[in-house]
């Protein structure tokens, strides 16, 4: 018999994978709502996108985004503001400035993490070129894009490890 | 398939997701209105996607709200909220407490009266039963799942306060901010202020002019009839209670800001305020230095006639006691300089 069949096995496995989905699901939600810049994106939309980025391997059950994005609002990473569209309200949401400082120091973190992790689940983590990770705080800075000497999580002096990279 | 149809189903789902919310979030009308409004638009375009001919129909419209999770489940994501800490939340806790705190002290209030009632009437059996234990049972065990509960459902302290009162906090705590003022790393609240300014700046000019005025011994025609040496120390003394009216005043000048120059000058003052102990030591060493006058009805002039020996021993006792109201006295200024402590932290 497959594994699988085990009532035990698969509510052990499900549980294990819900506790391992909602943290990743919050930052992929954020992740989206990033992406879409000053256009906003609503709930509907970020679920398809979730599915499609992922290849459906992240679905978060849809009545749970809700909720979520709430959330987010409350610990004021993401702002709201109602649209009309064909006739319905529509609320889409947005990054705000403080939601773009969380977002990347925790994919800083989770980057480090997994990158930490690689070998013990024999994986490979390939970090990409255009960021550097504060050795601090793990805070992940966009070396094209920032112009500041310092980590805006921690205030470490990062020149040397830009003049590094550079 | 109407649309008729659609709607009830719709609306049906609506109403149930409603209806489980959690109390706190069902009293936010707004709140509510918003969260169905937007269930309900993500379930048309689902149906509508759902759909073979891209319109909703009855059966794409059952699809997508079974997508979307039972009632339930959407609720007790709700309910998910605040952080965990032995069953209460962490955000609950401070209020657990308090609650704990008040109730507790009525009780204890309530024991304290019906003992000193039951040894009035010499009922000492009652005061030593246990069953006085039980009231602190049972409310520390009911208060204590009312919080569970409450915990459960992902209740906040400021659920329970009206939107006005909240909007008003809201307010001080921007305007905290403007101003630069301390906020608690506990509560977030804005921190009362430490000092009142004005009452500051009042007393350490009331006590300038005080000090100056025996520095200088402005009435000569008391002050020179006073033994040399008892002159000298309400020089001293006007010298130290000039020194602490400029410190009182430089506090008032600073305000409700920099904390450490606070607590340095709170220092300060200890040290002046215990530098007038030898002066009060030195008095009990010579009471007969202690100026004492009657009035000469002849000359119509204070005449110095000095303390009799029989008073010394008066006069050291009053000493004494000067002595340790002085001692105690900067008790206040160690108290204020620990309780800036808190102040030092700003979000």
């Amino acid at each position: 018999m497959a594994l699988i069949a085990s009532k035990e096995f698969r509510e052990f496995v499900e549980k294990f994978e819900s506790e391992i989905n909602r943290g990743i699901s919050t930052l992929c939600v954020l992740s989206i709502v990033r992406q879409s810049g000053s256009e906003g994106i609503y709930g509907y939309k970020i679920l398809k996108e979730l599915e499609e980025q992922t290849n459906d391997m992240l679905v978060i059950e849809e009545g749970t985004l809700y909720p979520l994005l709430k959330k987010l609002e409350r610990d004021n990473l993401i702002k709201s503001e109602q649209k009309k569209y064909s006739g319905r309200p529509r609320k889409y949401y947005f990054i705000t400035d403080n939601g773009e400082k969380i977002y990347n120091h925790i994919t800083g973190y989770y980057t480090k993490l997994s990158e930490a992790i690689s070998p013990l689940i024999d994986i490979s983590v390939e970090l990409k070129e255009n960021y550097i990770y504060c050795p601090n705080c793990a805070n992940k800075i966009d070396i094209s894009k920032e112009d500041f000497n310092f980590c805006e999580i921690c205030g470490l002096n990062i020149q040397d490890l830009k003049k590094k990279v550079d | 398939m109407s649309q008729k149809s659609m709607n009830s189903l719709i609306n049906e789902f609506l109403k149930q997701v409603k209806n489980k919310l959690p109390n706190w979030l069902k009293d936010k009308k707004k709140e509510v209105k918003d969260i169905i409004a937007e269930l309900e638009e993500h379930l048309w375009e689902k149906a509508g996607e759902l759909s073979d001919i891209d319109q909703p129909t009855e059966d794409s419209v059952r699809l997508a709200i079974a997508h979307m999770g039972t009632p339930e489940s959407i609720a007790k994501e709700y309910k998910r909220r605040g952080t965990p800490k032995v069953y209460i939340t962490e955000e609950l806790w401070p209020l657990y407490i308090k609650v704990l705190k008040i109730i507790f002290l009525v009780i204890i209030a309530i024991s304290i009266v019906s003992i000193v009632l039951n040894i009035l009437t010499g009922n000492i059996l009652e005061i030593l039963s246990i069953a006085n234990l039980m009231p602190y049972f049972a409310v520390f065990t009911i208060v204590t799942i009312i919080f569970v509960v409450l915990s459960m459902e992902g209740y906040f302290p400021e659920d329970f306060k009206s939107e006005k009162e909240l909007r008003r906090k809201k307010l001080k705590l921007e305007k905290a901010q403007e101003l630069g003022l301390p906020i608690s790393p506990k509560t977030g609240k804005p921190l009362k202020p430490f000092i009142h300014p004005t009452g500051e700046i009042i007393g350490g000019i009331v006590q300038i002019i005080i000090g100056l005025f025996l520095m200088m011994l402005l009435i000569p025609g008391l002050f020179d009839l006073m033994h040399l040496e008892f002159q000298s120390i309400l020089r001293i003394f006007g010298l130290l209670l000039l020194t602490e009216g400029g410190l009182d005043l430089s506090r008032g000048v600073i305000g409700n800001y920099k904390v450490q120059v606070h607590q340095v000058i709170h220092l300060i003052t200890i040290g002046v305020k215990l530098a007038s102990i030898p002066l009060v030591v030195f008095l009990w060493m010579r009471p007969e230095i202690f100026p004492f006058f009657n009035w000469d009805e002849s000359s119509n002039t204070l005449i110095y006639v000095g303390v009799s020996e029989e008073f010394y021993d008066l006069i050291r006792m009053i000493m004494v006691v000067v002595i340790i109201i002085t001692i105690l006295v900067p008790i206040e200024d160690v108290y204020k300089i620990i309780k800036l402590e808190k102040y030092k932290i700003r979000k």
